[in-house]
């Protein structure tokens, strides 16, 4: 069980699929656990969001995916970032990380 | 949208089913490797499957949030109703089927009318600025005459002396034959003959080559001549090099200087030829060219000057005639019609009978539409109520019933586009030879968009707001009552109105049928004064160039006529110079010797006959004697005269030896000729015409190269198979003649009335479509009250009601609407049938057998389409409609 799982904010959980993505293409089920893992289930995606995001990345063109068969040998769907996905992550990153400057910095003022 | 979201959407739309289970199948992989999870946790197989959704929170949600994104839920929804729609319909099968055929008759017929109309009557004439182009025409109140033909010399005065126009143009609208040789076989083409100006004056440029010149008025020893179109095409195959070439054409080379863009159709669409008048200069000073009428004249307005002001202009001028040629011009006076109007003339008023038809029609198919959307909606009120029951909010409801009326429009349009496109060629090609003075038709979108717009319309209107507006129940109550109380009565009278205006509009439209069928039999029943069975006609023009004295002329007709009669199988030929109901003013004034001045006889016919015409065609001979064949050219002066003349100028008088005169006022060079017999009136003008009187000539005294042959077969002969033995006749004595017109003369007879078959026929088409709509009204109205009383009729049974009594609860309940429609129709057409008045011929539009008729008719019609819904309700069965509770 885990102890009081915060709510990914409103909008970074593109951010968090597509900095996932990087790594390697992945099903759905394991973006959700490498999200939790590596936020140490501090950020636990809430799972049934997941799917209508990839299928919002996917609109915008940053994600593909394709039918392959999965690492138990079975028929999962795969998505891999685009390259117009990798720019976009640059730019998404570079806008979060001036969000959590000026958000620290109010806090620090205060 | 990204090319990659329009990707994912298209697959949406087109595979709906494989975007479904891809989401499916990729959820499901999801959830198990989530339960392997918990089982790899020790947890059991059951409950870490229950852990696994819990963790991934509502499966339910997750798909439609994706299907919403997807973007293409309104579209999933509109594919949903049509399908659905789709489905109803097709359960409702006979009601569909009659919507649609009752929308695509109402469309197609509304459309293939006013396009038609819309072509002849509102489009513009293919001349430049044709607003400001009029038709100059002559009257004479003591003669009868208006909107006649002009003297070619108070033409040429009108054309230089009134300074209202900026220039006025002559042409013939007798449409003369003229054979083309050379091109093949000998061809008759039909010419009209125009001033040199004709194509300037109408501002149209020839599709090649060039008009004429204003020289061409007159005699230079140019002799060109202008080609339709269509000669072009069929008889010089398209080759434009044919412009500046010479052919004999009428029996003289004439150069082919232009031709004529496709859509010229002026003065008709029949013209093939135009040839330039030609006139001799010395013409200008003969009594001839001022006392003979027969040029038309149309003229075009300097800019700026009103109809009025022209007339004004023009008055002037006809006063100066009248002072300056008392002779001639005593009482003879002009007008102005525009253009337009004089070439749309007594067509327009059939084609507005039709239009009203159509319209009416449509009328009926509106109502038609709403009262069977009524019955449909009606019908599944239960379902409806369901649907309410099951949370659908009243637009979905009522957004449902409107995709079923679209679909039911679009299937309606699109059979109703069809049937108005062919219904448009139809009317066409069968219109009466020359009635619609263009040769093609489009069809007018517009008309047609309104069309299907109307009957949607009307369907949304009157049958699905009514019914949706019915449902406004708790859907408790509406299934509590079993869909019956829910058919409310106010909904119901709304639907029997209905009925009541289909079968009113029917009847109306009946009657005027009925009246001009009435019409058209009193004139099938005109006695013509002649016989045309076995008689085989045929039309004949010799060229002035190699015929060019009466003599020769007249030789050539003995001979042809002595010909014709020997051929095995003709009891008897002979020609003359029009055939009777076809005759156009040919007119003269007579004077009677002795009489003086008051011994004038104005406007007599006169024809010129070769052989022995009367019997040939059965034209009885009533006293005197006929002609011979020593009435030769050289032997006293005869003429026949008919009976007509005989009765109004002779009736206590033996006419027999009487003489006359084709002068008016005669003097010591006039040629009296002794009138020798008096033969039965044909109709000469048309059969609505009566007979005028006549004077008949024999050729051989007063010769003319136009004539028609007329050849009578022998009993039992067709007259069609003496066509062969016809043209070889005529081939022996002149291989460069050609025939027109070949026709038997029953033809001719039944062209007469042409128009008027036509007319009824087409009105009557309408009533016919209008009264099974009606009937149809009528029976969807019935059947659905039996359907919604079909208990009531079971407990009436069960109660002791006998089958018949039923029966007459649904008949009575369908004569009401009947007789109401009816008594309303009749009354409507007694309004209405005013318009037909000047078409009709011998019956008032108050005739009250074809009111009596109609409304019998309508009524048994109706009682017919009553009986079938009667039968059904007594047939029910009152054990299973009791038990049904």
């Amino acid at each position: 069980m885990k102890d009081a799982p915060s709510d990914v904010l409103r909008g970074t959980l593109d951010l968090l699929v597509l900095k996932t993505l990087t790594l390697e293409p992945m099903h759905g089920w394991g973006i959700s656990q490498r999200i939790q893992q590596h936020s140490r289930s501090v950020l636990d995606v809430n799972q049934g969001s997941l799917y209508p995001a990839l299928q919002r990345l996917e609109q915008k063109g940053w994600i593909d995916s394709e039918w392959r068969a999965s690492d138990n040998n079975r028929r999962a769907k795969y998505y891999r970032l685009t390259s117009k996905g990798k720019r976009a992550l640059g730019t998404e990153t570079e806008t979060w990380r001036r969000y959590v400057t000026a958000v620290e910095d109010i806090l620090a003022v205060t | 949208m990204t090319l990659n979201a329009i990707r994912l959407r298209l697959r949406a739309l087109f595979d709906r089913a494989g975007a479904e289970g891809d989401l499916d199948e990729e959820l499901r992989y999801h959830l198990e490797r989530e339960a392997e999870l918990y089982v790899r946790q020790g947890l059991s197989p059951e409950e870490a499957y229950r852990r696994a959704r819990l963790a991934f929170g509502s499966v339910e949600a997750t798909k439609e949030t994706y299907r919403d994104q997807r973007g293409t839920r309104g579209f999933e929804d509109f594919v949903g109703d049509v399908r659905y729609a789709l489905r109803t319909l097709w359960r409702d099968r006979a009601l569909t089927v009659a919507g649609v055929v009752t929308l695509a008759l109402g469309i197609g017929a509304t459309t293939a009318v006013f396009s038609a109309v819309n072509a002849v009557m509102l489009r513009q004439l293919p001349f430049a600025e044709p607003g400001r182009l009029v038709e100059l025409w002559e009257e004479n109140p003591d003669r009868g005459w208006y909107k006649n033909v002009v003297a070619p010399a108070n033409y040429m005065d009108w054309s230089e002396q009134a300074n209202a126009f900026a220039g006025m143009a002559a042409y013939t609208d007798w449409l003369s034959n003229v054979t083309l040789v050379g091109q093949g076989e000998p061809q008759i083409l039909v010419a009209t003959v125009v001033t040199g100006n004709f194509l300037s004056v109408l501002g149209v440029r020839p599709l090649y080559g060039r008009g004429f010149t204003d020289a061409d008025t007159w005699d230079e020893g140019q002799r060109p001549a202008m080609i339709s179109h269509r000669v072009w095409q069929t008889s010089f195959r398209g080759d434009s090099s044919v412009i500046g070439r010479s052919f004999s054409l009428g029996g003289r080379p004439r150069q082919i200087v232009g031709v004529m863009p496709k859509d010229f159709a002026f003065p008709t669409p029949s013209t093939d030829l135009w040839l330039p008048t030609l006139f001799s200069r010395d013409d200008r000073v003969r009594a001839s060219f001022r006392r003979a009428h027969w040029l038309r004249v149309v003229a075009r307005l300097k800019p700026g000057v009103s109809r009025d002001a022209a007339n004004a202009s023009l008055q002037t001028v006809v006063k100066r005639l009248q002072a300056q040629y008392p002779e001639f011009n005593t009482r003879m006076g002009a007008g102005i019609t525009p253009l337009h109007e004089f070439i749309v003339g007594d067509t327009k008023r059939p084609l507005l009978v039709l239009l009203a038809a159509a319209a009416v029609l449509l009328l009926i198919a509106c109502a038609n539409v709403g009262n069977l959307l009524l019955v449909h909606a009606l019908s599944r009120g239960r379902d409806v109520s369901l649907r309410f029951a099951l949370g659908a909010t009243r637009s979905r409801v009522a957004r449902q019933a409107l995709t079923e009326s679209l679909v039911l429009s679009t299937a309606g349009g699109l059979l109703g586009f069809a049937l108005g496109w062919a219904g448009a060629r139809a009317l066409l090609a069968m219109q009466p030879t020359g009635m619609l003075p263009i040769n093609d038709i489009s069809i007018d979108y517009r008309i047609l968009a309104f069309a299907i717009l109307i009957t949607t319309l009307s369907g949304i209107v009157f049958g699905i707001s009514p019914a949706v507006i019915a449902t406004r129940q708790s859907p408790a109550q509406a299934l509590n009552a079993g869909g019956r109380t829910f058919t409310g009565g106010r909904v119901r009278r709304w639907g029997r109105h209905l009925v009541l205006a289909e079968v009113a509009l029917a009847v109306t439209l009946t009657v005027g049928a009925g009246l001009l069928l009435r019409s058209y039999e009193r004139l099938s029943k005109v006695e013509p004064g002649f016989d045309s069975q076995g008689v085989l006609t045929a039309s004949l023009a010799l060229p002035g160039a190699r015929y060019d004295s009466g003599t020769k002329v007249t030789s050539f007709y003995t001979q042809l006529v002595r010909r014709l009669n020997e051929i095995p199988g003709v009891e008897r030929a002979a020609a003359v110079r029009q055939l009777p109901v076809t005759v156009n003013a040919w007119s003269s004034d007579i004077s009677v010797e002795g009489r003086g001045t008051d011994g004038v006889i104005t406007e007599v016919l006169h024809r010129e006959i070769m052989g022995d015409y009367f019997r040939t065609m059965r034209v009885p001979l009533l006293r005197g004697r006929s002609f011979t064949d020593a009435d030769v050219a050289n032997a006293p002066l005869v003429v026949v005269i008919n009976e007509t003349l005989a009765k109004q100028q002779f009736s206590n008088e033996d006419p027999i030896g009487k003489r006359i005169s084709f002068d008016r006022v005669p003097d010591s060079t006039s040629f009296w000729r002794t009138i020798v017999g008096v033969v039965g009136a044909e109709h000469q003008g048309g059969l609505a015409i009566p007979a005028r009187p006549e004077v008949f000539a024999p050729m051989a005294q007063d010769w003319t190269r136009g004539m028609a042959l007329v050849l009578r077969a022998a009993p039992g002969r067709d007259p069609l198979s003496l066509i062969g033995p016809l043209r070889q006749s005529v081939r022996d004595l002149d291989s460069l003649l050609a025939l027109s017109s070949v026709r038997p003369m029953s033809g001719v007879h039944a062209e007469a009335m042409s128009r008027e078959r036509f007319t009824s026929l087409l009105v009557l088409v309408f009533a016919l479509t209008g009264i099974v709509l009606a009937v149809v009204g009528v029976f969807g109205v019935l059947a659905q009250l039996v359907q919604t009383r079909e208990r009531e009729m079971g407990i009436r049974m069960a109660l002791g009601a006998q089958q018949a009594q039923v029966r007459w609860l649904v008949v009575r309940h369908g004569m009401s609407l009947l007789v109401g429609g009816i008594a309303i129709g009749l009354l409507t057409a007694l309004g209405a049938t005013r318009v037909l008045a000047t078409l009709l011929y011998e019956v008032e539009p108050t005739d009250a057998l074809t009111y009596a008729v109609v409304g019998m008719l309508i009524a048994t019609i109706g009682l017919l389409a009553a009986w079938w819904p009667a039968r059904r309700a007594s047939a029910a069965d009152p054990a299973l409609t009791l038990r049904a509770e």
